[in-house]
């Protein structure tokens, strides 16, 4: 069979003829409609298909896996880059904690035995533990001190840190619900595998008020403690959180110390503490010599910066009341319900420590002007006598 | 253009069109409606399995990670900025995917570290977390990447032959597929078309050439 037949016995089964299965009539008719030649037409067709062509197998060609435009039909990128101004929690994950950590704290303070402890170490570290402890054993004498702070049902949270360094930190207030003084607390993470637990709580001191944070989604910096008024503005405090609070306990000593130039103003809770040391020095002179010194406890100061760049600076002093008992001299404990509570003597005969952990919290200013003493809590934690 | 050039031309475009089409039907099938990829691996290396952000934020739509463990012990699976799991999980036994390969499906996982596994359950790195017996799934979204996820036992017992499995759905994919298999049937049609229209162009041409050669003959006679 030749092509001819071919063409015409398809015609023939198809019922058309040759001119319409070769569409010549189509094209004649469409060049004619465009006032082209029919050859013309056929060209500019065939460069319109060729053109289209190219473009399709350009893409088709750069769409094969690994190839630039395959990850752009899919989306694929490379991915982003950890952020250092960045808070590594989100609000939500902050307050998930916030809460865990203060259910906890609750549960510890208001159960006993083993349990109570285990709820304890999950909410408190360091020197937040010990005074906690220090609350809870003396809380039939120190009715007062002994009302949780921890009974606001939603901690408000005013800050997290920023960027993926440790330790982390978070920054929280509470108010108790019988209209109490505002209480700060300070939440510490030391490493990626260790949970944030309360570090320090203290109350704050009236009319003092704590000024915003940067927003909780980018995070506040930490001021590392080395950081000093000589560094640049930006960076600055108008002094270093250490050597604040080494001032601040230097100036607490009984018998008092001064301190040249403090870096922080005059305030009620360092004013009680100088008080209360020289009233009890007063009360035990005929029997005993009273000192009180004041250190700063070992990696407890923090301080976070605010929007405003100045600072919160956060600190633990270790308070030491100690009791040299005269020559013939014995003491009667009795009445310092703490002190028998924490060492079982009622008679000291020769020395007596009693430890006091202070929780101050200062408002550092970034540039110039003295240091503001916001919040302070005392916590008596141990006692020794012989 | 020479006929022979221009039928060249025809067949490439025919058997780009006839590729686009078994490729994108192909695709099609495979991502199914709801445009679904998955890629699984199964660890015998003892430790953690880790899924890095290179894997887990390539693409822009939640990643479905599913961890089965085929004796049906604990499982925890949860997410963190990848510092953080990076930090938590250093020194530590752990297979991290390293890879993957469509359509084959496979995850390449890359054994790294032969330290004890710390227990990461009391973390607060982690920003979604799931636990379970058996198989346990977590969906992570984007946008808060670089992120890891981290599959462990939940304690600091290591994890030995663990699958883990992930998903991404998009259904923008099937449907691009579909319009690459829809142009390739476009092109392969047109181009055969084309094809079939030069040959009969062809034998028409033969067929005036004898007709003209008989009626030269008839003349002569």
């Amino acid at each position: 069979m030749t092509r001819q037949d071919l063409i015409t016995k398809a015609t023939a089964v198809l019922r058309l003829r040759r001119d319409d299965l070769l569409r010549q009539e189509l094209i004649t008719k469409a060049a004619a409609a465009l006032r082209l030649r029919r050859d013309d037409l056929i060209r500019i067709v065939r460069v319109i298909v060729v053109s289209v062509v190219c473009v399709v197998s350009v893409v088709v060609i750069t769409s094969v896996p690994g190839w630039g435009a395959t990850h752009a039909l899919l989306g694929i990128h490379e991915p982003p880059k950890a952020s250092t101004t960045s808070a590594p929690l989100t609000v939500d994950q902050a307050k998930r904690i916030l809460s865990r950590t203060f259910t906890a704290a609750y549960l510890g303070e208001t159960t006993t035995g083993a349990a109570s402890r285990a709820d304890l170490r999950t909410a408190y570290t360091s020197e937040g533990l010990r005074g906690v402890a220090g609350r809870i054993k003396l809380a039939s004498v120190q009715p007062a001190v002994a009302t949780s702070p921890l009974l606001a049902p939603h901690p408000k949270l005013l800050a997290v840190s920023r960027g993926f360094g440790f330790p982390r930190f978070i920054v929280a207030q509470t108010v108790a619900p019988d209209g109490g003084l505002p209480i700060l607390h300070l939440l510490i993470s030391p490493d990626a595998a260790t949970p944030y637990r309360i570090s320090m709580s203290a109350e704050m001191v009236p009319p003092a008020t704590v000024k915003p944070f940067d927003r909780l989604s980018s995070g506040s910096p930490l001021v590392t403690n080395s950081t000093g008024p000589l560094v640049t503005a930006r960076t600055g405090l108008a002094v270093a959180p250490t050597t604040l609070m080494n001032l601040y306990a230097a100036q607490m000593a009984f018998p008092a110390k001064a301190v040249p130039k403090p870096p922080f103003v005059a305030d009620s809770f360092s004013g009680q503490v100088q008080a209360g040391a020289a009233g009890v020095a007063k009360g035990v002179a005929s029997q005993a010599t009273f000192s009180q010194v004041h250190k700063v406890a070992p990696n407890s100061v923090y301080a976070v910066r605010q929007a405003s760049g100045d600072a919160l600076v956060f600190g633990v002093l270790v308070r030491t009341d100690s009791f040299a008992v005269k020559a013939d001299q014995n003491v009667n404990t009795v009445a310092n319900k703490e002190f028998v509570l924490l060492t079982g003597k009622k008679l000291i005969t020769k020395a007596a420590t009693m430890t006091t952990l202070e929780f101050v919290i200062f408002a550092v200013p970034q540039t110039t002007g003295q240091a503001t003493l916001i919040a302070a809590r005392e916590q008596i934690v141990a006692g020794s006598g012989s | 253009m020479p006929a022979s050039t221009r039928r060249a031309l025809g067949a490439v475009i025919a058997g780009t069109g006839i590729v686009l089409v078994a490729v994108g039907a192909w695709i099609v099938i495979m991502l199914g409606p709801s445009g679904e990829a998955q890629f699984s691996a199964t660890s015998k290396a003892p430790g953690a399995i880790a899924v890095p952000s290179d894997v887990l934020n390539a693409v822009d739509v939640p990643v479905r990670v599913t961890a089965t463990r085929a004796d049906g012990g604990a499982l925890l699976l949860a997410v963190a900025p990848s510092p953080d799991a990076r930090a938590i999980l250093a020194g530590s036994a752990v297979s991290t995917v390293s890879g993957l390969h469509y359509p084959a499906g496979r995850l390449d996982l890359h054994a790294s570290g032969a330290g004890a596994l710390t227990d990461v359950s009391t973390a607060d790195i982690w920003r979604l977390s799931a636990t379970g017996a058996g198989s346990v799934a977590l969906v992570v979204d984007q946008g808060r990447g670089p992120e890891t996820v981290v599959v462990t036992s939940g304690d600091t017992t290591a994890l030995t032959n663990a699958k883990v499995t992930l998903s991404w759905a998009d259904r923008a994919w099937f449907f691009e597929a579909l319009a690459m298999a829809t142009i390739g049937a476009v092109l392969a049609a047109f181009a055969l078309n084309d094809l079939w229209q030069g040959r009969l162009l062809t034998v028409r041409s033969n067929v005036a050439k004898a007709k003209a050669a008989a009626k030269t003959s008839e003349a002569s006679a």
